[in-house]
C-alpha cells in the first residue's frame, strides 16, 4: 500500500488536466494545452454527487408509487406500476421474467443509490472496507448503471408499436419518466463522484500514521 | 515564462448543482398537494349483489363522462347486500346529493328495446343521476336494482297504479292513449301485505295533461272472454299489445273533466276496458245483505239493481269474515250454533248511478235513504240473471207486506240490508205455503161428513126403494097405460078427418075474410078519416089509356 501511495501527484504539485489528462504542475490556473480549469480534485464532487442522489431519491418515489405504463384495451384502461408487473408476473408464473424486471427495476437503481450514499459518506470518515474495495464498489455502480434504463425501454418501445387505436393503446405513465429521471440522474452522480476521494483518505492516513 | 500565482478560491459552501434536487423536491411537493387538493369525496354505493362490479375497474359515468372510479367492493357487514367504495371526481360534489341514484349499467335486452351494448365490450358501468335535494356532500347511497326507465328530471307525470289482479303488465310496458305510446309502466310490484298489484308509471309531457282525476286505467294486454249476467263478450286488443302487454287510459264517455292531478297520486287499475265503464265513479257506500240461501252464481263485479237500475255492484263475499267470526264465536262459546249461519256478501253502491251527484254527500243521502226504506219493506234479493251461464244478480225493491217486518241491521261494521228470497224462491216458499195450508186443512172431518152424507143418501134411497116396492107403485103403470090410451082417442077426435076440425077450419077462413074487410076498412079511414060519418067518395081509380097514334 505504502509503495502505491509513495509519490502522488499531488505530493508532487501535479494535477491531471480534467479533459486531456495531461499533467500540469498544480498550481498553473489552466491546463496549457486544451485551456480547461485546472484542479486537483473535482470541484465540489461530494456536494454535486449527494445533490444529485437526493434527486434520485425523490424521483425514486413516484417512479414506483405511480403507474408505469396504461394499457387501454376496448375502452377499459388498466394501470400498471413497476412493483405491480412484477407480481403480477409471479402470479403467472412467469418467476425467471419477474426476477429479471424485479432486480433491473428495483435492485439496481436502488442498490445504486445506496452504494453511493455509501461511498459520497464514508470519503473523508474511516470504513470497514478497504478503499481497494470501494474503489470496485464504484466501478460496478458505474458499469450497471446503464443497464437499469431496461424498463424504460420496454414501455418506450409497447408505446410505439401497440397502437391498435380503439382496441388496444399503451401509454406511458409518469413513472416511467420518473424512472428514467431516476437512471440519468445517478448516472450523473456516479460520474460526478470522483473517486480519487476515496484514496485521499488513505494517504492522509498513513501519512498521520506515519507522522 | 509568465507565471500566474494560482488563484486560491474558497470552496463555496452551496453548489448550483443542489438547484436540481429543490425542483425535484419542489415537483414532488407540486404533485402531493396537487392530488390532495384535487382529491374527490369517497362514497359508498350498496348493491344487492357486486355482479359488474370490479374494484379498480369500474368507473362512475354521468353524461358517459367518467366522473369516478371503484375502488373496493366488499360485501355488507351482515352478507346481505354488497358495498362497493368509489373514488369520485372533486367535480362532482355537488352531484352527490341525498337523492343522487346510481344504477349498473349492463347491456339489457329486453321485448321494447336493447340497451347498453358498448358495456358487452368495455364492462359494466355505474350511472349516476344527481338529485335534486338541497343538500349536496352525500356520501352513502343504496343502488336502484335496474336502470330508472325514465330520468328523474323528465317532463311529465308519475303515478301511482293499483290492481287487485296480477295482470300480464310488466316493466317496460307501453302506456297508452287511444291506442298512441304516451308513457310507460316503471316497475311492476306485488305488495304482499295487502295483496295487491302496484305498478309505478310515467306519462311523457306533454300527454300528462291528458290525465285528470276522471280518467280511469285499465289493462289493455290479452284476450278477456267474460261471462256474467249480460251474456258472453269476447274482446281483444291490438296484436302487440296482446302480444307485450300495456296499460291504457280514457275517460270514460260522459263522465265531466275531473280535476289535474298531482304526481304520484294513485288510481285503480281495471282489468277491462268495460269495467271502466261499470264503475265511473268514485264516491259510494258499502251495505251487506246476509242470504239464508245458496249464493252459487253469484260473482263480484255482478250488478245490484234497483227495480232493474243499476245502482252498484257485488264488491265481494265476505266468507273471510264469516269465518273469523265465527271461529271467535267457536272459541268464545265453544259452539258455533245449531242453524248455519247466512253468507254475507258486501256490496258497493254508488250514488252516482241515480243521477245524484258524485259526491260524499250523496252517500249520506242514500244511506239514509235505505235507513227509512227498510222499516217501509225494502229488501235486497238474489235474482238469476242469465239462465245459460246461472250468474246472479242482486235486486232491492219494495215489498209492502214487509214493511216493518225488519230493520237495518249491522255486521262488522257494514250495515246490513234485509233480504227477501230470490223470485224462483219465492214461489217456492208460495207453493210451501199452499202445501202447508192444505196439509193443515181438516180434510178428515170433511171425510167425516162426507160419509155421514153418503150413508143419509143411502137410507133415503132405500126409502125410495120401499115406496116403489108396494103394490099402488106397481099399479102405476097400467093406469098411466089407460090414461095414455083415453088421451089418443081424444086427440083422434081432433084429426083432420074430424068433423070438428073441418068446423074449425071454416070458422077460421071466415075469420080471415073478416079481417081482411077490416084492413080496407081501417086502410080508408085512415086516407079519410071522416069516411065513418060521410062514406067515401073515393076518386075513381086511374085507368090506364090506349096511345093516341
Amino acid at each position: 500500500m505504502t509503495d502505491a501511495t509513495a509519490g502522488t501527484g499531488m505530493d508532487m504539485g501535479l494535477a491531471s488536466c480534467h479533459t486531456c489528462t495531461l499533467l500540469v504542475e498544480a498550481d498553473r490556473q489552466r491546463c496549457p494545452r486544451c485551456g480547461t480549469t485546472v484542479h486537483l480534485r473535482e470541484t465540489d464532487s461530494l456536494q454535486r454527487t449527494l445533490a444529485l442522489l437526493i434527486t434520485a431519491t425523490l424521483l425514486y418515489i413516484p417512479a414506483n408509487l405511480f403507474p408505469i405504463m396504461y394499457t387501454d384495451q376496448l375502452g377499459r384502461t388498466e394501470a400498471s406500476t413497476i412493483l405491480g408487473g412484477v407480481t403480477l408476473l409471479i402470479k403467472l408464473g412467469s418467476a425467471p421474467i419477474a426476477a429479471v424486471i424485479f432486480i433491473a427495476s428495483v435492485c439496481v437503481p436502488l442498490g445504486k443509490l445506496i452504494a453511493l450514499y455509501y461511498l459520497v459518506w464514508t470519503v473523508g470518515r474511516h470504513s470497514p472496507l478497504e478503499p481497494r474495495q470501494r474503489t470496485a464498489m464504484y466501478r460496478i455502480t458505474e458499469l450497471i448503471g446503464k443497464w437499469s434504463m431496461v424498463d424504460v425501454f420496454v414501455v418506450a418501445i409497447l408505446v410505439a408499436l401497440v397502437n391498435l387505436g380503439g382496441l388496444l393503446v399503451i401509454r406511458p405513465g409518469i413513472a416511467a419518466l420518473s424512472f428514467a429521471g431516476v437512471v440519468i440522474v445517478t448516472m450523473v452522480a456516479a460520474e460526478t463522484f470522483d473517486s480519487r476521494l476515496i484514496w485521499d483518505e488513505a494517504i492522509n492516513a498513513n501519512e498521520h500514521s506515519s507522522a | 515564462m509568465n507565471t500566474a500565482q494560482p488563484e486560491v478560491r474558497e470552496g463555496r459552501s452551496l453548489n448550483p448543482v443542489w438547484f436540481i434536487p429543490v425542483l425535484a423536491l419542489a415537483l414532488g411537493a407540486y404533485m402531493v398537494v396537487h392530488t390532495w387538493l384535487t382529491e374527490g369525496p369517497e362514497i359508498t354505493i350498496a348493491f344487492d349483489t357486486a355482479e359488474g362490479l370490479e374494484a379498480g375497474k369500474t368507473k362512475i359515468k354521468y353524461r358517459n363522462v367518467e366522473v369516478g372510479l371503484i375502488t373496493e367492493v366488499e360485501l355488507t357487514d351482515d352478507y346481505q347486500g354488497v358495498l362497493a367504495r368509489a373514488k369520485m371526481d372533486i367535480a362532482t360534489k355537488p352531484l352527490l346529493r341525498e337523492d343522487t341514484r346510481f344504477w349498473v349499467v349492463t347491456a339489457r335486452i329486453g321485448l321494447g328495446a336493447v340497451s347498453g351494448l358498448d358495456t358487452l365490450l368495455s364492462g359494466a358501468y355505474i350511472q349516476l343521476e344527481p338529485g335534486n335535494a338541497k343538500k349536496a356532500g352525500a356520501d352513502e347511497f343504496v343502488a336502484l336494482p335496474r336502470p330508472p326507465l325514465t330520468p328523474e328530471h323528465a317532463p311529465g307525470l308519475r303515478l301511482r297504479l293499483l290492481s287487485q289482479n296480477s295482470p300480464s303488465v310488466t316493466t317496460g310496458d307501453p302506456v297508452l292513449y287511444k291506442g298512441y305510446r304516451v308513457g310507460r309502466v316503471e316497475s311492476a310490484d306485488f305488495d304482499v301485505e295487502e295483496e295487491r298489484m302496484r305498478y309505478q308509471i310515467f306519462i311523457d309531457a306533454p300527454f300528462h295533461e291528458l290525465v285528470d282525476s276522471a280518467v280511469r286505467f285499465w289493462n289493455a294486454s290479452g284476450v278477456s272472454v267474460i261471462a256474467d249476467a249480460e251474456g258472453v263478450k269476447l274482446r281483444t286488443s291490438s296484436l302487440d299489445t296482446v302480444l307485450l302487454g300495456g296499460i291504457a287510459f280514457g275517460r270514460p264517455p260522459d263522465v265531466p273533466e275531473g280535476q289535474p292531478v298531482e304526481a304520484g297520486s294513485e288510481f285503480q287499475l281495471y282489468d277491462t276496458y268495460e269495467e271502466t265503464l261499470e264503475d265511473p265513479f268514485r264516491h259510494g257506500a258499502y251495505v251487506v245483505v246476509r242470504f239464508n240461501q245458496s249464493i252459487k252464481g253469484l260473482l263480484p263485479g255482478a250488478p245490484v239493481e234497483y227495480r232493474g237500475i243499476r245502482m252498484g255492484r257485488v264488491e265481494r263475499i265476505l266468507i273471510r269474515e264469516l269465518i273469523a267470526e265465527r271461529t271467535d264465536t267457536l272459541e268464545r262459546y265453544g259452539s258455533i250454533g245449531s242453524e248455519g249461519q247466512p253468507v254475507p256478501v258486501l256490496l258497493y253502491i254508488e250514488p252516482g248511478r241515480f243521477t245524484l251527484p258524485d259526491t260524499p254527500e250523496s252517500v249520506d243521502l242514500m244511506r239514509r235513504i235505505f235507513a227509512s226504506g227498510v222499516p217501509s219493506g225494502l229488501r235486497a234479493s238474489m235474482e238469476t240473471g242469465n239462465l245459460l251461464t246461472g250468474a246472479k244478480y242482486i235486486g232491492f225493491d219494495y215489498y209492502p207486506e214487509e214493511a216493518g217486518k225488519a230493520e237495518m241491521g249491522e255486521w262488522q261494521g257494514y250495515p246490513v240490508i234485509p233480504v227477501i228470497g230470490s223470485g224462483v224462491e219465492q214461489i217456492m216458499v208460495k207453493i210451501n205455503a199452499i202445501l202447508e195450508q192444505v196439509s193443515s186443512a181438516p180434510i178428515e172431518q170433511t171425510i167425516a161428513n162426507t160419509n155421514a152424507a153418503v150413508q143419509q143418501l143411502e137410507r133415503a134411497l132405500e126409502s125410495l126403494d120401499a115406496i116403489l116396492r108396494t103394490d099402488a107403485t106397481k099399479a102405476l103403470p097400467a093406469e098411466l097405460e089407460a090414461t095414455m090410451a083415453e088421451m089418443r082417442k081424444t086427440m083422434q077426435g081432433l084429426s083432420p078427418d074430424s068433423e070438428l076440425y073441418q068446423n074449425l077450419n071454416a070458422s077460421m077462413r071466415q075469420l080471415n075474410r073478416t079481417m081482411a074487410n077490416l084492413e080496407d076498412l081501417t086502410s080508408t079511414l085512415s086516407d079519410k078519416p071522416n069516411a065513418a060519418v060521410f062514406g067515401s067518395k073515393l076518386p075513381p081509380d086511374p085507368q090506364p089509356e090506349a096511345s093516341r097514334q
